[in-house]
């Protein structure tokens, strides 16, 4: 949490872009400031090499000097040899011997105390030896025959003295007489007294110095003992270059081992010797060492102090951000009453609290408005859930079983797109056993087509026993779908209707689908005539279809749901699919064919979802027979008087014979003598002969009569209520009078008229 | 045969025609047919008594045969008067309205009374209105 927060995360970049900063320019600095003081170093040491060497040449040549000195006080008189050697050795303590030695082949060589050596004892006594007694030859010696070269005094290798058991090195000096050098003189120093010249030089603290020869072997130090070793060869080698360039070297010493090591060196005068100042590199960085880490303690902790300060402030600057971000956690989680920091600047802080005070007051505001939406759609749905209850209740049970007779069955599903739709299906019986059935498929889906499938159904409902036939129906329904119907809404209907007693079915249809009948055949789609849909067109007019059921067959009423519905790849379903379906059932399957064929367009359109409502109503035709109102009489006869008043024997024998009442029986007497009196009289057509078909039934409360005929079209609905004055002599001579009987005898009275001809049917009820 | 007529008693002042049967769109011209010889004796001011007793069945065609009686003997300024008429004739009467109340009898008897009723006030100074 801490690390995450952004203070921290400043500070730290803070901290790490000025520590890079410092870092990188702390070390080119460093590495200038080291050059510099690297040249200082350079500068100074030779100039100190070059002093230390001229100090160390003058006490050389005081060396030197006595033995030159001697030399030439010593050459013209051998004699006092040795008191001079001695008082000379005696006066410079700087010297560890002195000898003096001639040529053998002069005759004063030979004499005794000619050649003294005198040397000073550890003890610091003077010891005087004669060289001439020695047992090895001094003229043969290395040191005598090169002193004898050395005219002008030479130094010479050093060596180890078996007698003094030291190293020494001697200064040797030709003795001349006569411009010939007759003898040597030889001052010897020991390396010890060299090595404590260089230790009391005034060197530099740390530094060390050293003396070497031209060969290379080292003649002293001031530290370890190394005299009488030679150095490394690359050494050698750059000692003899110029004294002016100092040498880097690693190893040299064993204090250093390993250690670089600056060497300045400068020849010693007089001699073959050089003097090397040795610095080890370590000492000269140590200053700029010491200085660089001072000021980089300091400025880490100028850093930290500076991060802590970022932190500090940043956090302080920050943290109505902090606040404001646990509030936002809060309105994540729904509450939007808290307080926020207090505004102190109008920075970008100040800003954004103010903007988040807004934005909290607007979004609940919001969520207010969106809470009133919400709980307006709640009703909207709940609304909606009851209009489809609503709907639902409009409709007619699934499945519809004559109770009275089983001469039918019908099955009938209905599945709206939606909650609500504006497929319909509706069937009912009318008090005279006939028996309505319609499809219907509203124009749009949704509200607007369940409410205008709602009027349709209402009406089809209440105009059904006004109407005589059901292309009367659909001409009552259109002309009231018409009215005020200003949004064009639009159904169209399949409508037939089932004499219960026969199996004859009307049909009328407006724009619909045609329907499916099919029996032991194939499903065949029935061909019929179609007016348009209902609520477009007030003068339309419907023509209607006739057919007879035979038992066993089956008709099939669908909606275009069916038809149009469409699969995953949008290819139709298709009156060809639906009649493939319905003949798979036709030859296998038992019970609900709405169902099964339900279910084989839900299973085609599977991919797809329903896009439109689905109707569909089956109409199965038993023709059981035997029951309640079973049929007493079917004849069909000329429109002749006297095959009618056969008929209404006929008539009179079998309700006689079924026990029906007397009174019933001259009403029904009356009223087919009146009605088919009329149709032979009257209802001659222009070309050839009529036909009256007669049916009757007996239910358990009525006698039904179904009369037919093809002749002219005549509706004793619709003819003039006679003037009844009270006598019959006073009219005119008259038919009125025959259908006012008519109107008054039937209990029951309807009348249609199609291609067919006219049909009644009369309803006479049986007294309880 | 469904129909029959039966015309016994005539006489120009007062015929009598009993029907028997049916009277419909196929036994009217029978009626009618019978009928007519009674209605040519009928004198001026005569009065036809049908006896509707044994009529069972009256259809609108044999309603056309009594109008047509009804004003031929209107035209005489004579009477047509109906006795017991069955119950299908007698509602079919109603329903139309075929004849007055007061021209129709329940009995023979009845009809009789009425008959002398007039007779006597015919025959006695005239001092009673119909």
């Amino acid at each position: 949490m801490v690390l995450r927060s952004i203070a921290s995360r400043l500070a730290a970049w803070v901290l790490a872009g000025t520590l890079l900063v410092v870092v990188a320019g702390g070390f080119l600095l460093f590495r200038v400031i080291r050059e510099q003081i690297l040249q200082q170093t350079h500068r100074e040491s030779a100039v100190l090499a070059g002093d230390v060497s001229h100090r160390i040449q003058h006490r050389l040549d005081k060396v030197a000097d006595t033995a030159q000195t001697l030399a030439a006080l010593i050459g013209p008189r051998p004699d006092d040899a040795e008191t001079l050697i001695s008082d000379a050795l005696r006066h410079n303590a700087d010297l560890a011997g002195l000898a003096a030695a001639y040529v053998p082949v002069s005759m004063d060589a030979a004499s005794p105390g000619r050649s003294p050596f005198v040397s000073r004892q550890g003890d610091g006594r003077l010891v005087t030896r004669d060289l001439l007694k020695d047992p090895a030859p001094y003229w043969t010696q290395a040191w005598f025959r090169t002193g004898l070269g050395c005219s002008v005094g030479c130094w010479q290798q050093p060596f180890f003295s078996q007698s003094r058991q030291r190293q020494l090195v001697n200064y040797s000096a030709a003795i001349l007489a006569g411009g010939r050098a007759v003898g040597v003189l030889n001052a010897d120093v020991t390396l010890e007294w060299l090595q404590g010249v260089l230790q009391n030089l005034n060197k530099p603290k740390g530094t060390e110095a050293f003396v070497i020869d031209r060969q290379g072997v080292y003649l002293a130090t001031d530290g370890p003992v190394l005299a009488g070793r030679r150095a490394q060869d690359e050494l050698v080698a750059a000692l003899r270059g110029d004294t002016d360039e100092p040498i880097r070297h690693t190893g040299i010493l064993a204090a250093h081992a390993g250690a670089p090591v600056w060497i300045y060196h400068a020849p010693i005068d007089g001699t073959h010797w050089q003097f090397g100042l040795v610095v080890p590199e370590e000492q000269i960085y140590a200053g700029v060492r010491r200085t660089f880490s001072v000021a980089l303690s300091v400025g880490a902790l100028a850093l930290l102090s500076l991060t802590l300060l970022t932190l500090v402030v940043t956090r302080r600057v920050l943290s109505p951000l902090g606040v404001l971000t646990e509030r936002a956690e809060q309105v994540a989680k729904g509450a939007l009453d808290f307080a926020l920091p207090t505004v102190r600047r109008r920075d970008e802080v100040g800003r954004l609290t103010h903007a988040f005070d807004r934005m909290r007051h607007e979004l609940a505001d919001h969520l207010a408005e969106l809470g009133r939406v919400a709980r307006e759609q709640q009703r909207l749905a709940s609304e909606l859930e009851i209009a489809q209850q609503i709907q639902t209740a409009l409709l007619p049970g699934a499945h519809f079983l004559d109770a009275r007779c089983h001469n039918f069955e019908l099955h009938a599903v209905l599945k709206p797109a939606r909650t609500v739709g504006g497929d319909l299906y509706s069937y009912f019986m009318l008090h005279d056993q006939r028996f309505y059935i319609m499809v219907g498929d509203v124009s749009d889906k949704g509200i607007p087509a369940a409410l205008f499938m709602a009027r349709a159904i209402t009406l089809a409902k209440a105009l059904a026993p006004r109407a005589q036939s059901p292309q009367q129906l659909l001409q009552l329904l259109n002309q009231d779908l018409c009215r005020n119907n200003d949004g064009c809404m639009f159904v169209s209907l399949l409508c037939g209707l089932l004499d219960t007693a026969t199996g004859h079915f009307s049909m009328a249809s407006a724009g619909h689908e045609p329907p499916v009948l099919w029996g032991d055949g194939a499903p065949r789609l029935l061909d019929i005539e179609t007016g348009p849909a209902l609520g477009l067109d007030e003068e339309a007019t419907y023509s209607s279809r006739r057919v007879r059921l035979r038992p066993g067959e089956t008709l099939l009423m669908y909606t275009d749901g069916i038809t149009e519905a469409t699969d995953a790849s949008l290819s139709m379903y298709g009156q060809e699919r639906m009649l493939a379906c319905l003949a798979r059932y036709a030859a296998q399957a038992e019970g609900d064919p709405a169902g099964y064929l339900l279910a084989d367009v839900e299973a085609f359109a599977a991919g797809h979802g329903q896009a439109d409502d689905i109707t569909v109503l089956a109409l199965r035709w038993h023709h059981a027979g035997a029951d309640g109102s079973a049929s007493m009489l079917d004849l069909t006869m000329p429109a002749s008087i006297e095959a009618v008043f056969d008929a209404l024997r006929h008539c009179d024998e079998q309700l006689a014979s079924a026990g029906v009442a007397q009174g019933v029986r001259d009403d029904v007497r009356l009223v087919l003598e009146e009605l088919m009196v009329n149709m032979a009289e009257h209802g001659r057509p222009p070309d050839g002969d009529a036909r009256i078909e007669l049916r009757m039934a007996l239910a358990a409360d009525a006698v039904l009569v179904d009369l037919h005929h093809d002749g002219q079209a005549f509706n004793p609905l619709l003819s003039p209520v006679p003037q009844l004055t009270g006598d019959v002599a006073d009219r005119e001579i008259d038919g009125g009078l025959g259908i006012h009987l008519v109107r008054a005898m039937a209990s029951d009275f309807s009348y249609a008229h199609d291609e067919q001809g006219n049909h009644l049917q009369l309803r006479f009820i049986l007294p309880s | 045969m469904s129909f029959s007529l039966d015309t016994a008693a005539l006489s120009p002042e007062r015929s009598t025609l009993r029907l028997h049967g049916r009277l419909d769109a196929l036994t009217f011209g029978d009626f009618d047919g019978g009928a007519a010889p009674v209605l040519e004796q009928m004198g001026q001011g005569g009065t036809v008594v049908l006896d509707l007793s044994a009529l069972d069945y009256i259809s609108s065609a044999g309603l056309r045969s009594i109008a047509k009686i009804r004003k031929a003997m209107r035209a005489r300024e004579g009477h047509t008067l109906l006795v017991n008429p069955q119950p299908q004739v007698r509602k079919v009467f109603e329903i139309v309205k075929a004849v007055p109340v007061s021209d129709v009898f329940s009995s023979v008897a009845e009809l009789d009374e009425y008959l002398d009723r007039i007779q006597k006030r015919v025959l006695g100074g005239e001092d009673d209105d119909v």
